[in-house]
């Protein structure tokens, strides 16, 4: 998985590309951990994401809880094929998602 | 004229049973090839026996042994009562009692269809140019080709020449006749004038043994099934049974025509990536959804990666493996692991993310654990 990340003052964007997986997930939870500090605005964009499994979720949400406390957090760009996965997870209730 | 079978009891068996033929541990070996392991078979008069499987599998090798066109390497080859693997045997007598019918249909060029006929009858069965004439040509007559009785074989069309090769071997009066891959040459357009008269012959109750790729037919036309893999017959029953319930593991992918992946072995050291391109590539080459794909993706990352492997890590090494089968006929991925360990469900916990997508991606889950196995399938 590649990602490229873009930080404008205190928003930060994470464009994701490849698999999220139980591979590559710590990668993404590293990133995060790394650069969250002070930002009020996350952005998860997926337009060249492929594949997402619990491991990436769980990263996800991990972030959402970070971003409750300190602003907020969008997941844009979302296939149909991923859509589906947080829609049977419960997790298109939790996260703010925009589809593709 | 010809000996009569009868007339000779060489090497008949003092005990002898009601199959019509018995085979005991046959075996056919050559330098580098084992086409027959250990056939045990018994056939009685009426059946019509299909024999199925995979190229390559002995299927050919067992007629062409049943009818000594091959020397068997070890085992022993009863026809009613005579031990024909017995060196002392009088082969040509035993054979008369048998047919065959082959691929390539084997006419004589240079002999119109009627004497191609005649042959054998007036050689071996001792009958007059006269009777084997009349008889000919009754046999041509209820296949339709008496119009063609004074035609060269190089004259007739596939069906036709395969259908006047079963009437030459009808002309011998055999108890049995043995088909070996009757269709295989034809176009399919000529397979279904060939498979009648076999299937007509099959209500008459001719006992056949059928080598045939033809499934819809060897389900409707015989009464008994025989699965070989191998150089053995791995499953044996009636159509039934083979079509609808097949017991074993190979009878089963090749009926279902199933497309197979497999993994055993599976440990913390598994390569997970390298299994995904493995998976990816195997549903292209089955010309399978993206969608369907990745759901396959997603059910061995959430069963190994999340629960499987972690339960081994905590119980020490457990045997995992996981089939992926995939049927084009009825459009359905099924992906079976089996874990030997003690019970675990993996499909209880509403609550649980990896739990949630595997039911969110499946059209069927299932669990069963006997003998210290957990079987879990997922049909996506």
């Amino acid at each position: 998985m590649k990602i490229t990340k873009n930080q404008n003052g205190n928003s930060l964007c994470l464009a994701l590309e490849g698999r999220l997986d139980t591979n590559t997930a710590p990668e993404l939870e590293n990133t995060i951990k790394g650069a969250i500090e002070g930002v009020e605005e996350l952005t998860i964009d997926m337009a060249d994401l492929d594949y997402l499994s619990s491991a990436g979720l769980r990263v996800l949400l991990g972030a959402q809880k970070i971003m409750n406390k300190q602003g907020s957090m969008r997941v844009i760009h979302v296939n149909d094929t991923i859509m589906e996965i947080f829609e049977v997870t419960g997790f298109a209730d939790i996260l703010t998602i925009e589809k593709a | 004229m010809a000996d009569t079978y009868d007339g000779q009891n060489a090497c008949a068996e003092d005990n002898m049973d009601t199959s019509m033929i018995s085979i005991r541990h046959l075996c056919k070996q050559y330098p580098n090839v084992t086409p027959l392991r250990d056939i045990n078979l018994e056939i009685k008069k009426g059946e019509v026996i299909s024999i199925i499987g995979p190229s390559g599998t002995g299927k050919s090798t067992l007629l062409r042994c049943i009818n000594l066109l091959e020397t068997p390497t070890k085992g022993e080859i009863v026809v009613d009562g005579v031990i024909t693997t017995d060196k002392k045997c009088k082969v040509n007598l035993v054979r008369q009692k048998m047919g065959m019918v082959f691929q390539s249909f084997n006419l004589f060029a240079h002999k119109s269809v009627i004497e191609n006929i005649m042959m054998g009858q007036v050689d071996l069965l001792g009958r007059s140019r006269q009777e084997a004439y009349d008889r000919g040509m009754e046999l041509l007559r209820t296949i339709g080709l008496a119009d063609k009785a004074l035609a060269y074989p190089d004259e007739l069309s596939g069906g036709q020449k395969q259908r006047a090769a079963i009437a030459r071997t009808l002309a011998m009066e055999p108890e049995i006749i043995l088909f070996d891959e009757p269709t295989s040459a034809l176009d399919p357009t000529m397979t279904g004038e060939v498979l009648s008269v076999i299937r007509r012959l099959a209500g008459q109750g001719m006992t056949m043994m059928i080598v045939t790729h033809e499934m819809k037919f060897a389900r409707e036309v015989s009464t008994r099934i025989l699965y070989m893999d191998q150089g053995e017959i791995y499953e044996d029953g009636t159509p039934e049974q083979i079509f609808e319930h097949p017991r074993r593991e190979r009878t089963r992918i090749f009926i279902r025509q199933l497309k197979v992946l497999h993994a055993e072995k599976i440990s913390r050291n598994f390569d997970f990536p390298a299994f995904m391109t493995r998976l990816e590539e195997f549903g292209r080459r089955q010309q399978m959804a993206q969608r369907r794909i990745y759901a396959m993706q997603l059910a061995v990352e959430e069963v190994l990666m999340m629960k499987l492997l972690p339960a081994a890590a905590k119980e020490g090494a457990r045997d995992i493996s996981l089939d992926v089968e995939y049927s084009e006929r009825e459009n359905l991925s099924q992906m079976r692991f089996s874990y030997s360990g003690p019970a675990i469900d993996l499909f209880d916990d509403d609550e649980d993310l990896s739990g949630r997508i595997i039911k969110g991606i499946s059209k069927e889950m299932e669990h069963t654990f006997a003998d210290g196995i957990n079987h879990f399938l997922i049909n996506i």
